[in-house]
C-alpha cells in the first residue's frame, strides 16, 4: 500500500467550505426538480480506506436497511484533474415519495429505475457543478447506472472488490419535508485526485 | 493544407471540428429551449432519412411525433434550468427516434436501441442557451444483454431439473416441499405427500440394460405429469424413487390421485428396446397434520406407508397409518 495522502488543516477547511456551498446548490436543484423543501446535513469529508467504506456509510444509513444505489462517473476536462464516481444511496421508502412528487407511475420497475437515475443525475450534476465552479474548470459526466436494487450495503461495495486502497469521501444527506425520502450522495475520488485537489486548494488559499 | 481557404486559424479549426463532428459515428444535434433544432449531423441524416434542411429550424416534436413529448421535455427542461447533464438509457426507454439498425437480419430487435446524453451549452452570458444531444447506437449491447438473460434463465432451469426425467431434481423439489410445508402449517391448510417407488426396477436394469431403465424412468415421469394437476410438485427423489407434494389436498383426494396414477401405470405398455415392458409402482400417501415438527416428519410418514405398500405385495397405494 502506498503512503496515505493527507490534507493540511487549511486545505481541509477550504474544501469543507467549497463543498458546503456546492451541496446547497444541489439541494436547491433537487427542491426545484421535486418541487418541495429539501433538508440537508452538513457534508462530511474524510479520507477512507476501502476496508472501512461500508462501515463508514452504515453509520449514516442505519444497520439493517436495504437500499438501492446509482453510480455515475465524473471527470474534469483536463487529464490528471479531479475525477471519481458519485454514488447515490436511497432508502427503499424513497421511491414512493419521489413517484408521488413527480406523478410517476411507480408500479413499473423501469419507471422506478428511471426516476432514481434522473434524481441521482441531478444531485450529482448540481453538486459537482457547484464544486467545479469554485475550483475552476469544467466537469463531464458519464451516464448513471444502477449499482444495486433493494440490497445490503456490503453487497454494493464489498471491500475486496473495490481495487483501491484510499479514497476521498464526501458524504451529504438529503431528506424531504413531510415525505419518507432519504438519500445520501457520496462522492468518491481516488488517491491521484486527492493529490490534484490538494494543489488546487493550496492555489486557492494563496489567492486569498 | 490549402492556405487561404480559411480566414483565421480559429475558424479553420472550428470548421474542421464541425466536419469531424459531422462524420462521427454517433448522432449529434442541438436544440434551443423551445426544442427547435439548431444542428443535425450526418448520422442523424442517414438514420432519420431527413436532411439537415428538413429538420434544422423546425420543432423537434413536430418533426418526430414518435418522441414522447412530456417525458423528453422534462429532461430538456432540467438541463436548461439546472445546467446539468441528463441521460436516457435503452434499458428504460429503448429509443427516442425510430431508426433502423445495422443488424436487420441477425438482430431480432425492431429498431435501433439508443442511449442519449443531453449536454448543456453555456453562452458567454453564462446561461444555457442550447442543449447538445448525442445519440449512441447500443443495439448490440441490447442483443448481448438479451442473450445473457436467456442463458441465465436456461441455467436456472437446468439447476432445478433432473436431466433424465425433466422433473424437479431432489434439491429443488425439497426446497419447494419445505415451502409448501411452511404454508400448510401457517394457514392450517391441507397438504399431502406421495412417495413412490417402481417395483422391481433393478430387474429391468439387469435384464434389459440401463438404457431400457432410463426409458422407463422417462416414460413414468411423462405419465406422472399427465396425471397430476398444475399445482402439484413432482420430483425425482432418488434412482427410481419419486415424490409429489399436493398442496391444498386432503388425504382422501391424494389417495385417489395416487390410485389413478397407479392404475394408468399398471395399464400402460412401455416400449423397451426388446419389446413391451410391464411396470408397476408402490405408493405411500400421508397428509400434513398440525403439530408436526417439520417436513421430515411428513416425509417419514409417507416413506413408511410406501414400505408398507411394498410389504403388502407391491403395485398398490397405501395411506399412512400412524400419526405423529
Amino acid at each position: 500500500m502506498s503512503a496515505l495522502v493527507t490534507f493540511s488543516e487549511d486545505q481541509r477547511d477550504c474544501l469543507q467550505e467549497v463543498v458546503n456551498v456546492a451541496m446547497g446548490k444541489a439541494g436547491d436543484s433537487l427542491a426545484r426538480f421535486l418541487r418541495t423543501f429539501v433538508n440537508l446535513s452538513v457534508p462530511r469529508i474524510r479520507l477512507v480506506g476501502a476496508d472501512c467504506l461500508p462501515q463508514v456509510l452504515r453509520e449514516h444509513l442505519g444497520r439493517d436497511q436495504t437500499i438501492s444505489a446509482v453510480r455515475q462517473g465524473f471527470h474534469s476536462a483536463t487529464r490528471g484533474g479531479v475525477h471519481g464516481e458519485a454514488v447515490t444511496l436511497y432508502s427503499d421508502s424513497s421511491f414512493q415519495a419521489m413517484a408521488d412528487l413527480l406523478d410517476f407511475d411507480s408500479s413499473e420497475d423501469a419507471n422506478q429505475i428511471e426516476l432514481m437515475l434522473d434524481t441521482s443525475n441531478i444531485l450529482t450534476g448540481a453538486c459537482l457543478n457547484g464544486i467545479s465552479e469554485q475550483l475552476g474548470g469544467e466537469v463531464g459526466y458519464s451516464a448513471p447506472s444502477v449499482l444495486g436494487l433493494h440490497c445490503g450495503l456490503t453487497q454494493l461495495m464489498a471491500p475486496e472488490q473495490l481495487g483501491w486502497d484510499q479514497a476521498l469521501l464526501i458524504e451529504i444527506n438529503y431528506s424531504l419535508e413531510c415525505r419518507e425520502f432519504y438519500c445520501t450522495l457520496v462522492l468518491l475520488m481516488p488517491a491521484d485526485t486527492i493529490v490534484a485537489l490538494r494543489s488546487i486548494l493550496s492555489g486557492l488559499l494563496e489567492d486569498l | 493544407m490549402q492556405r487561404g481557404t480559411y480566414t483565421s486559424v480559429s475558424e479553420m479549426t472550428q470548421s474542421r471540428g464541425a466536419v469531424q463532428l459531422d462524420h462521427v459515428d454517433a448522432g449529434v444535434f442541438e436544440v434551443d429551449c423551445d426544442a427547435t433544432v439548431l444542428s443535425w449531423n450526418r448520422f442523424m441524416v442517414r438514420h432519420s432519412g431527413r436532411g439537415a434542411s428538413e429538420v434544422v429550424g423546425h420543432n423537434l416534436f413536430a418533426r418526430f411525433p414518435e418522441i414522447p413529448e412530456a417525458w423528453f421535455r422534462r429532461k430538456l427542461d432540467s438541463v436548461f434550468a439546472l445546467k446539468t447533464y441528463a441521460f436516457t438509457s435503452w434499458q428504460q426507454r429503448p429509443y427516442l427516434f425510430r431508426f433502423p439498425h445495422n443488424r436487420p437480419i441477425t438482430g431480432g430487435v425492431d429498431c435501433m436501441r439508443q442511449d442519449l446524453t443531453l449536454i448543456p451549452i453555456v453562452s458567454d452570458e453564462g446561461v444555457v442557451d442550447r442543449v447538445c444531444i448525442t445519440v449512441k447506437d447500443v443495439t448490440d449491447v441490447c442483443i448481448y444483454q438479451r442473450m445473457l438473460e436467456q442463458s441465465k434463465t436456461e441455467v436456472e432451469r437446468l439447476s432445478r431439473t433432473d436431466a433424465l426425467t425433466g422433473l424437479y431434481n431432489r434439491g429443488h423439489w425439497q426446497e419447494r416441499f419445505h415451502e409448501e410445508f411452511a404454508r400448510a402449517s401457517r394457514y392450517a391448510s391441507p397438504c399431502s405427500l406421495v412417495m413412490f417407488d417402481l417395483d422391481h426396477f433393478k430387474r429391468i436394469n439387469d435384464t434389459h440394460g440401463h438404457l431400457a431403465g432410463d426409458q422407463v424412468l422417462h416414460a413414468v415421469a411423462e405419465l406422472l405429469n399427465q396425471t397430476l394437476r398444475v399445482s402439484d410438485i413432482a420430483g425425482r427423489y432418488g434412482g427410481e424413487e419419486f415424490a409429489v407434494v399436493l398442496p391444498e389436498t386432503a388425504l382422501a383426494q391424494a389417495l385417489s390421485v395416487a390410485e389413478r396414477f397407479r392404475e394408468s401405470l399398471a395399464a400402460a405398455t412401455l416400449v423397451g428396446p426388446d419389446g413391451p415392458l410391464a411396470v408397476s409402482a408402490s405408493l405411500g400417501v400421508a397428509q400434513y397434520k398440525s403439530g408436526m415438527d417439520g417436513p421430515e416428519s411428513l416425509l417419514r410418514l409417507a416413506d413408511e406407508a410406501l414400505y408398507l405398500a411394498k410389504r403388502r405385495g407391491r403395485n398398490r397405494v397405501q395411506a399412512a397409518v400412524r400419526s405423529t
